[in-house]
């Protein structure tokens, strides 16, 4: 019992509270939320943001960022649309664009670790690069004579009526908490956002690991732009814009430190689930437009805010105890 | 209220009625009272055509006396594709009756669209459609962008009393609905009627305001006989207007174009644009609501050649779209041409 109250007082159990809580309001104020098929949509609407935000979770835990993602994303899907219609075989397609993905990562790494440059204003730059790219590819059409079995891998149930895209972020996220929570890789990752100059000491090749964390950000990119453009059937050069912030924005509410060292992978599960049931919730009984953004807002400015509120001494507090 | 309503829409429809009879074709006439939910899904909420859109289709909403209830939302502006397709997803899980979408997410939307037609969702775009038509049950047109050239060399021809000259301010050298316009109304001014029209220049305001404001005034710099400004754009058109009635110019040059009422309406008043032209969005909202009830209480099928009354507008029929072959659309009309005495009307 003592143990079970002291992890709800973590960030997590707080989450676990916020999550019950949006859950039993949305399935008292709509009956279609807990339904099967709402389920498949919610995580299908934004299945291709919180794949990132897995991978996102390494990058920040590590004290860096990527703000390269979004764009990573509409560059990967609008070379896919470019190559389909230029008569490429789908197969190769989707090895050049997760190649594409590879080397816009390591690109992001080889400024960050060998040029000293950090990843703020380096993948900043991409951000604008990437989506340019993007654009100079399609130009202001869209694309959406895709191969059929392609379409029919984002849009249709796999298993059963669970489509392909959701197996892959529960695959991708059962590999990522082993290698974060369970291996050496994982402890490295703090280790370096703690402290990397410790880290270097230490004899951690901090540059090296750096390197595959961006090049891993810039691959699952990629195959999430992929991901994207088999659900909508279709591309335009403004695919997946702006996507970098709602990805941060879930990591963060996750508890993962902007200054790195700390949170889990599983904060950042619960992170998504709270904000995709509230997107969904809010959707369902018709919040939309600007009170949704700012709904998401202001959990963003709490979740940045709270983790500075002394939880414990919020709990004494509550429980009558003198400080 | 909810009698008042349906004695009024059925006074309409018997109005409809009698129309179509004397025309002499077979017109669907809808049947009021039923419960229907709808959703009125513009690209994106606080734009002021969007909002009279929403006020022809409450019009039409209490006038059907539909019992179900019309939702007006939509995504913000820098949400607008992803806003779309969830608004459209979630639509057909609430089971919503129809979905009346202005497209802004090009085909990306289809796989939603359909997806909502499948669970028994209406899909009927208007002001923008899906680009392959599919997923879309019927699109509804404003106008036929054909005339446009005529109804542009005709407030031209207007305004100069049939001879002078003209020049055109546009938005960018390659803005392809812009460049069609014009094309179409060098076209239309080869046309006897126009032979007096002079088409001097041609100058490009990048659709900003302060760029579009000082081409305006090289324009009359360059052509000191200028008799009128056409702008084809909603931003040249006001920029135009302010920079001629800044100067002081307006009884020598007239401005004419595309514009919003609501932004011209200083300018129509004061005689610095006496006339220029748009569609009407409470008009647009109101037939696709009467089109989108239609199809969704089965009491139309959608299919081409079918014809109906839409209340106060009269009969419209279903005809395959010329733009998009195996697509159908319902055309609204005409573009509406403003003027000092039907401008203030639509600017509220």
């Amino acid at each position: 019992m003592k143990i079970a109250l002291n992890k709800l007082q973590s960030w997590e159990g707080f989450l676990l509270c916020a999550l019950i809580f949006i859950t039993l309001l949305n399935v008292y104020l709509s009956p279609q939320f807990l339904s099967f098929s709402n389920w498949i949509n919610l995580f299908q609407l934004s299945i291709e943001k919180v794949i990132v935000a897995l991978v996102m979770t390494f990058v920040i835990i590590n004290a860096e960022i990527d703000l390269s993602v979004g764009s990573m994303m509409g560059l990967s899907a609008c070379a896919f649309g470019w190559m389909v219609q230029g008569g490429v075989p789908g197969g190769l397609v989707i090895i050049t664009c997760l190649i594409i993905g590879v080397v816009g990562g390591a690109i992001n790494g080889w400024f960050i670790t060998k040029a000293g440059l950090p990843s703020l204003v380096v993948t900043l730059a991409t951000l604008i690069g990437f989506r340019g790219l993007a654009r100079v590819l399609v130009e202001d059409r869209g694309i959406n004579e895709f191969p059929e079995w392609f379409d029919a891998l984002g849009q249709q149930g796999l298993i059963g009526p669970i489509p392909f895209a959701i197996i892959a972020f529960f695959i991708l996220f059962t590999a990522l908490y082993i290698v974060l929570q369970r291996s050496g890789f994982g402890r490295k990752t703090y280790l370096i956002g703690t402290n990397r100059e410790v880290a270097d000491y230490a004899g951690i090749n901090t540059a090296g690991h750096k390197m595959i964390l961006f090049i891993a950000s810039g691959l699952v990119s990629a195959f999430a732009g992929l991901l994207y453009a088999a659900r909508v059937g279709a591309v335009r050069g403004d695919v997946a814009l702006g996507f970098e912030l709602d990805i941060i924005t879930i990591v963060l509410l996750g508890g993962v430190s902007i200054f790195g060292g700390s949170g889990t992978l599983f904060g950042t599960l619960l992170a998504i689930l709270i904000v995709l049931s509230l997107r969904n919730g809010m959707a369902l009984i018709n919040i939309t437009g600007h009170v949704q953004t700012g709904v998401i807002g202001l959990l963003l400015i709490g979740s940045v805010i709270a983790p500075r509120i002394h939880l414990t001494s919020f709990w004494r507090r509550l429980k009558g105890e003198h400080l | 209220m909810k009698n008042i309503f349906k004695l009024t829409a059925a006074a309409a429809l018997s109005l409809g009625t009698a129309g179509a009879t004397l025309a002499g074709g077979h017109s669907v006439s809808l049947t009021p009272g039923e419960d229907i939910n709808m959703v009125l899904l513009p690209k994106f909420l606080g734009i002021l055509v969007f909002d009279q859109a929403n006020e022809g289709a409450q019009e039409a909403h209490a006038e059907l006396g539909n019992t179900g209830e019309l939702l007006f939302v939509g995504p913000t502006p820098e949400n607008s594709t992803a806003g779309q397709i969830e608004i459209m997803t979630t639509s057909a899980t609430q089971g919503q009756g129809a979905v009346m979408l202005s497209n802004n997410a090009g085909d990306q939307i289809v796989p939603s669209a359909v997806a909502a037609q499948a669970a028994g969702t209406r899909v009927v775009t208007w002001d923008s459609p899906i680009p392959s038509g599919e997923g879309e049950d019927v699109f509804v047109a404003q106008v036929d962008f054909g005339s446009i050239g005529t109804v542009m060399a005709d407030m031209a021809h207007s305004i100069l009393g049939g001879s002078g000259q003209m020049a055109v301010l546009s938005a960018t050298p390659d803005a392809a609905n812009q460049n069609a316009w014009i094309a179409a109304m060098e076209d239309a001014l080869k046309g006897e009627k126009y032979s007096n029209i002079e088409l001097v220049d041609i100058v490009y305001g990048d659709d900003q305001a302060e760029v579009s404001y000082n081409r305006a005034l090289a324009l009359v710099d360059k052509h000191p006989n200028l008799g009128v400004i056409m702008s084809p754009t909603t931003v040249g058109i006001q920029a135009a207007a302010k920079a001629m009635q800044d100067e002081g110019m307006c009884g020598q040059v007239g401005v004419s174009g595309l514009g919003l009422p609501s932004e011209m309406v200083s300018y129509t008043m004061n005689g610095c644009a006496p006339e220029f032209a748009l569609w009407d969005f409470r008009d647009l909202g109101y037939l696709t609501y009467y089109t989108a009830y239609g199809l969704a209480s089965g009491q139309m099928k959608g299919e081409i050649g079918e014809t109906f009354n839409a209340g106060r507008m009269g009969d419209f029929t279903i005809e395959e779209d010329p733009g998009r072959p195996g697509s159908s659309r319902i055309l609204m009309g005409d573009f509406t041409v403003y003027n000092s005495e039907n401008v203030e009307a639509a600017s509220k």
